[in-house]
């Protein structure tokens, strides 16, 4: 399967080569190219080095070259379909689709559009995807980062890619309290054309993160190394040589991008959560609904947990020193003091932004990022949030979930001053 | 009838004995012991800062010290991953010695006591059921972040959930944190390659049933890394810490003790 498209792929890295080389031409204005990811770069260097030592820059070329020839560019952006036709990646991203998003912002004259991405998406999210638009820093919270393959709201468990509805949902609804707006206005063919390219631009982001994480197990030797196949002075290439460049392709593309990757984001919809039925008394004309709310007000304090991060009231003032994963995977890899820039000046330098703790969701408010159907937030309590510290409510029957959905959905009505004879169940750990 | 019993306990017993030559025909051992040359880092204690839990978290009413690096009192360090090499080029059994089959099966227990996960360092097997465990009167969460894994699960005072792995292998170990009691980590290996083994409080470890024939082995610290700088005698790691190791059929391969300088456990 890896055999076929070896032979296709090492033409289209000579070819990228040869064209970079070649490229002497004096355009007009350049046009934009994907951000290296020099923060994961720094961070494997923390990780893997010592003080001091760097990692060969030869290996940003050959990261940009592969990249290149797997994904194309901003302007012309390509998939790697390794089995041609028949690859089943067809069902989860379309080449039509990333043209429509891709390149510049433009309307023809049958009014069809191209460059919805640049022209709705990039200035908070990069062109790369990288959450670094040039109104990321200012935004609270900062824009998603595609790269690391997490997304917050989605109906699968964690380190299962979103379904495509899930992202339409975002994409029509937008996210509430954040300044993600919703694009209701789109039409359809827009909207799915912009789902594919935002999955498209995290695969390249996964993988673009792999290839870097090989680094440091590579001692300086290349990922891939065309010369095993290309002799620098003409020559054929011997059968161990050639058994040793599949070998080499097969770590990177077959095992880094195909299987790790790519092979992941087909088909979601199987990891999808199920939503059990909630139960009668869910129901607010429900003449039971009142004590299910209290059964739910009872789980929050015991079995659920959730007062630790979201306070005793429920207004987010609990566990305030946590970080979401974006921030956690830099700073935890290095001796960063999340008080002192000093400390990550190096990651500064490469345009981390400033980190900032993660907020636990103020409930008293109706604002429910993920969505306001109970059916939002008993995905929310079932699997937790992917990249935050809201955890998954394994122990709780659906029945105790729907409870405790009953009662963050009561919060905002609840008077925060109640009398004594409401106080929590477990009083002496609230009241400590 | 009788007959068919007979055929079925001869059968039994011919495939039986048969397994029973397989463990000394075919399949080696290896042992060894792991020291610190020099000094061991001091311990460092837990950045606990003002976590409202710290009546059940302080060991004696003192705040715990990190357990990133644990010796015993002949510097004999624990929790190092010894392991048959998986990653980019490595060369890997096809099968796996028939007495790992029943490791899947067993559920895997990891325990928050005074917050502090027991154990430190777990490896597990793709699809083996993880019971998360909480025997502390306060709430945490168990957050495994590892290559190809990934749970985040609430896991209420005294009281314990269940989860089961997915299928996919890492080739080094990952972490299990707690966000709620930030200084709690521990380490987890995820991977159906089982010839692994974690150094035990004596820094003593031992793969059993390997296949007879060469294999790279890797060890691996969380504080070190790959240990590119242990020494074992008439071997010489390479940068990733791995060395190419000849098992043989029936035989136990003994490295010995392997000293590893105290300045590689810094990270």
């Amino acid at each position: 399967m890896i055999g076929n498209s070896v032979s296709r792929l090492f033409y289209q890295l000579i070819c990228i080569g040869t064209a970079l080389l070649g490229m002497t031409g004096c355009e007009r204005s350049e046009p934009p190219v994907f951000r290296f990811n020099s923060v994961e770069w720094v961070k494997q260097e923390k990780t893997h080095l010592a003080e001091g030592e760097h990692f060969p820059e030869d290996y940003k070329a050959e990261i940009g070259t592969i990249m290149t020839a797997l994904f194309g560019t901003p302007d012309d952006p390509t998939f790697p379909f390794f089995l041609g036709d028949e690859d089943p990646a067809h069902d989860v991203i379309s080449i039509e689709s990333l043209r429509m998003a891709a390149g510049p912002t433009r309307v023809d004259k049958r009014e069809s559009a191209t460059g919805l991405y640049r022209e709705h998406c990039a200035h908070c999210h990069g062109i790369t995807g990288n959450g670094a638009g040039d109104t990321a820093a200012s935004l609270e919270p900062y824009p998603r980062d595609f790269r690391l393959g997490k997304f917050k709201f989605k109906s699968t468990p964690l380190r299962s890619p979103p379904t495509d509805h899930d992202l339409t949902e975002i994409l029509v609804n937008g996210i509430p309290g954040s300044a993600m707006p919703s694009f209701r206005t789109l039409p359809e063919d827009q909207i799915q054309s912009l789902v594919e390219y935002v999955k498209y631009l995290t695969m390249r982001g996964q993988f673009e993160r792999f290839l870097l994480g090989e680094l440091a197990a590579l001692d300086g030797e290349p990922l891939i190394d065309l010369s095993l196949v290309d002799k620098p002075d003409g020559g054929e290439p011997s059968e161990d040589d050639v058994e040793e460049f599949e070998d080499q392709m097969y770590a990177v593309i077959g095992e880094g991008l195909q299987e790790r990757i790519i092979a992941r984001w087909l088909k979601p919809e199987r990891k999808v959560t199920k939503i059990e039925a909630a139960p009668p008394e869910f129901d607010i004309q429900h003449q039971a609904h009142r004590q299910f709310v209290q059964k739910g007000r009872e789980l929050y304090f015991a079995k659920g947990n959730c007062m630790q991060c979201h306070g005793d009231t429920g207004i987010g003032d609990g566990q305030l020193n946590n970080f979401d994963d974006w921030t956690n995977d830099w700073i935890k890899s290095a001796d960063v003091d999340t008080a002192d820039p000093t400390s990550y000046a190096d990651f500064s330098a490469v345009g981390a932004l400033p980190p900032r703790p993660v907020k636990p969701r103020n409930l008293t408010h109706r604002y429910y990022r993920g969505g306001d159907h109970p059916d939002d937030l008993y995905l929310r309590l079932r699997n937790g949030i992917e990249g935050t510290p809201m955890p998954a409510s394994t122990a709780m029957t659906s029945d105790e979930i729907w409870a405790v959905v009953a009662y963050v959905r009561a919060m905002p009505y609840l008077d925060s001053t109640r009398d004594e004879s409401e106080k929590p169940v477990n009083e002496k750990q609230v009241m400590r | 009838m009788k007959r068919v019993f007979f055929c079925t306990l001869l059968f039994v017993l011919c495939v039986s004995m048969n397994s029973l030559l397989f463990a000394q025909d075919g399949w080696g051992n290896l042992t060894g012991q792991i020291v610190i040359s020099g000094d061991a880092p001091v311990n460092q204690p837990e950045d606990v800062k003002d976590n409202s839990d710290k009546a059940v978290c302080l060991i004696d009413g003192k705040v715990p010290l990190d357990d990133g690096v644990v010796v015993n009192d002949k510097n004999q360090l624990r929790d190092v991953y010894v392991m048959m090499y998986t990653g980019r080029g490595a060369d890997t059994p096809d099968t796996y010695h028939p007495s790992y089959d029943a490791q899947t099966k067993v559920k895997l227990t990891l325990d928050n006591v005074k917050c502090r996960f027991v154990p430190k360092a777990s490896f597990a097997r793709p699809g083996q059921t993880l019971i998360l465990k909480n025997s502390d009167n306060v709430g945490h969460n168990c957050r495994i972040a590892t290559m190809e894994h990934e749970h985040n699960i609430n896991i209420v005072k005294n009281a314990e959930s269940e989860i089961v792995l997915g299928e996919e292998s890492d080739k080094i170990p990952g972490e299990v944190r707690c966000d709620i009691h930030q200084w709690m980590d521990a380490i987890i290996l995820i991977r159906d390659n089982p010839y692994v083994s974690i150094s035990d409080k004596d820094g003593k470890f031992k793969i059993e049933n390997i296949p007879a024939g060469d294999w790279k082995f890797q060890f691996w610290h969380k504080k070190g890394g790959y240990l590119k700088t242990i020494e074992v005698k008439g071997y010489e790691p390479d940068r990733r810490g791995t060395i190419e190791l000849t098992i043989k059929s029936g035989e136990t391969l003994e490295l010995g003790t392997l000293a590893l300088p105290g300045d590689a456990l810094t990270k």
